[in-house]
């Protein structure tokens, strides 16, 4: 570390700005209890609130010259850390369930519906097209998504949607089960669920991210480097014989990236920045935005549940959302909670996919939207 | 159902179980096979059968297991692997005891007996891929 920066930050601050940078050390240290006590999302969190303290220690991205001002113009504003951190992922996700039963594509859909119902709502309050867009994304439920419009959309405003999507993505047991509870009846619950998937042929298994790939980038572009990274990453798995590169991307590319994308993130929350009514905004609607997927994701399962006849159980709705796998676990459990012979995983992972797939086209979406009326 | 099928010259007599259990319990010579027939072909109909029955000859390896149907069977109800089993053989067994644990999609799914009863046989072993629909455990009645 410069030294003189050290000095400039001590002897430059007024007090009031040195209770902000207090405060924000603190919240660092917060971020990172919650890591190592609670186990919230600890790959994020932790180098987030680390990257917290030091940016109010005169380490922030602001600092010209600092090993996070250049992490953040090469990582964050070029989002090649997003990125890289989708190559990991697309290598961790199996399309299978979602290819078997494609009528899951819709409940993927159905889950991105808090994305857009934030984005109305921010605008009503007053937000400004593109940071209600920004904050909308939190609703995407999928980290690098959120971090990768954000930072297109409200550079300004990422660290605290950041923190506002992984928090909340590691509070999905909590904030998910009640909700879906209280919209579905019993009997809805206890809906068993055939599972007659289609053969699916390794051919198509590798066809898959190709094609989506294609099609993607041909009707979303701005979409498309989520999507290219995502599938290069599961065709690296699916083709079987890249499998060094696989398992680079399910450890050391995501690994590394997660952690310079978090300490950067981190490194970004400095008092002046972070400690303002629009970060207690962001923190309220992203909440709102899991809600409201959860409640769209479920009363669409309901729908389909009764236009099947009581063939789909329509707790699969609420994991239209990413959050891969945690959140189809969390429909499979709740089904097994009230019946220990009720298997829906493996309909639960398809919608989950599906939603996957639909988030990061819907952060596509908002880029596309903030662009035209912009 | 008694089904007399000629390959290649030979003529042989397949003993067909329950064609509406997965899988289907075919008995060739005191020999037995599991047949996994198309799922969107229900298998009722004796033209069916013969259809699924290239897939007997494929099934080379017999499966050792007793024919039956119904609920003396409990079968995988979504494929993963066996990780571990909890009931044996001789075993009896109340309605929500666990029987083996199952992991599909990086979980672990218990499969529990929905009826009381005696474990006659355990038909998978740890480590195990099991398809959806395969016969996991057996009862003896």
């Amino acid at each position: 570390m410069d030294l003189s920066s050290l000095y400039n930050w001590a002897t430059a601050l007024n007090p009031l700005q040195m209770t902000g940078s207090v405060l924000m050390i603190a919240v660092g240290c917060v971020l990172i209890y919650l890591a190592i006590a609670k186990e919230f999302e600890p790959v994020l969190l932790l180098p987030i609130g680390f990257g917290c303290i030091l940016a109010n220690l005169g380490m922030s991205v602001y600092n010209e010259g600092s090993l996070f001002y250049y992490l953040y113009k090469a990582g964050i504003e070029t989002e090649i850390f997003p990125l890289l951190i989708f190559i990991g992922v697309g290598a961790m996700i199996d399309f299978r369930p979602l290819i078997a039963q494609p009528k899951m594509v819709l409940l993927g859909a159905a889950g991105q519906f808090g994305i857009y119902g934030v984005l109305i709502l921010a605008v009503l309050i007053g937000l400004p097209i593109n940071e209600a867009a920004a904050i909308g994304s939190i609703g995407a439920i999928d980290g690098p998504t959120a971090i990768f419009v954000s930072s297109k959309l409200a550079p300004d405003l990422m660290a605290a949607i950041a923190v506002a999507a992984y928090s909340y993505m590691s509070l999905i047991p909590i904030i998910q089960p009640p909700i879906m509870k209280a919209l579905t009846t019993k009997k809805e619950r206890l809906v068993h669920m055939e599972y007659s998937p289609f053969p699916v042929s390794k051919k198509v298994v590798m066809m898959f991210p190709i094609v989506v790939t294609v099609v993607i980038s041909l009707i979303a572009p701005s979409a498309a480097p989520l999507i290219a990274t995502l599938m290069l990453g599961n065709l690296l798995k699916e083709s079987g014989v890249v499998d060094r590169l696989n398992k680079a991307a399910q450890n050391e590319i995501i690994n590394i990236s997660t952690l310079f994308l978090g300490l950067t993130i981190g490194a970004t929350m400095v008092a002046a920045k972070f400690l303002n009514t629009t970060t207690l905004a962001i923190l309220g609607l992203g909440l709102l935005a899991f809600v409201l997927d959860t409640v769209a994701g479920t009363l669409f399962g309901k729908l389909m549940c009764v236009v099947s006849g009581f063939k789909i159980n329509p707790l699969i709705g609420a994991c239209g959302i990413s959050a891969f796998p945690m959140a189809a676990r969390i429909s499979a459990k709740m089904a097994q909670e009230e019946d220990y012979d009720n298997f829906i995983l493996m309909h639960a992972m398809g919608s989950n996919t599906a939603g996957q797939l639909g988030s990061v086209l819907a952060g596509g979406l908002l880029l596309t939207l903030v662009a035209v009326i912009h | 159902m008694k089904i007399k099928v000629k390959i290649a010259d030979q003529s042989y007599e397949v003993e067909v179980g329950d064609t509406n259990a997965r899988p289907v319990i075919a008995e060739i010579d005191g020999q037995k096979f599991e047949v996994w027939p198309e799922e969107q072909s229900a298998v009722e109909t004796v033209e069916t059968v013969s259809e699924a029955t290239p897939a007997l000859k494929a099934a080379a390896a017999p499966v050792k297991m007793p024919a039956s149907g119904g609920t003396k069977v409990v079968i995988a109800p979504l494929p993963g692997v066996i990780d571990s089993i909890k009931a044996k053989p001789g075993d009896s067994v109340n309605p929500g005891q666990e029987l083996l644990v199952i992991e599909a999609m990086k979980m672990k799914n218990s499969i529990k007996a929905t009826r009381s009863g005696k474990i006659a046989a355990v038909l998978v072993s740890v480590g195990d891929h099991v398809p959806h629909g395969a016969a996991l455990v057996e009862f003896t009645d």
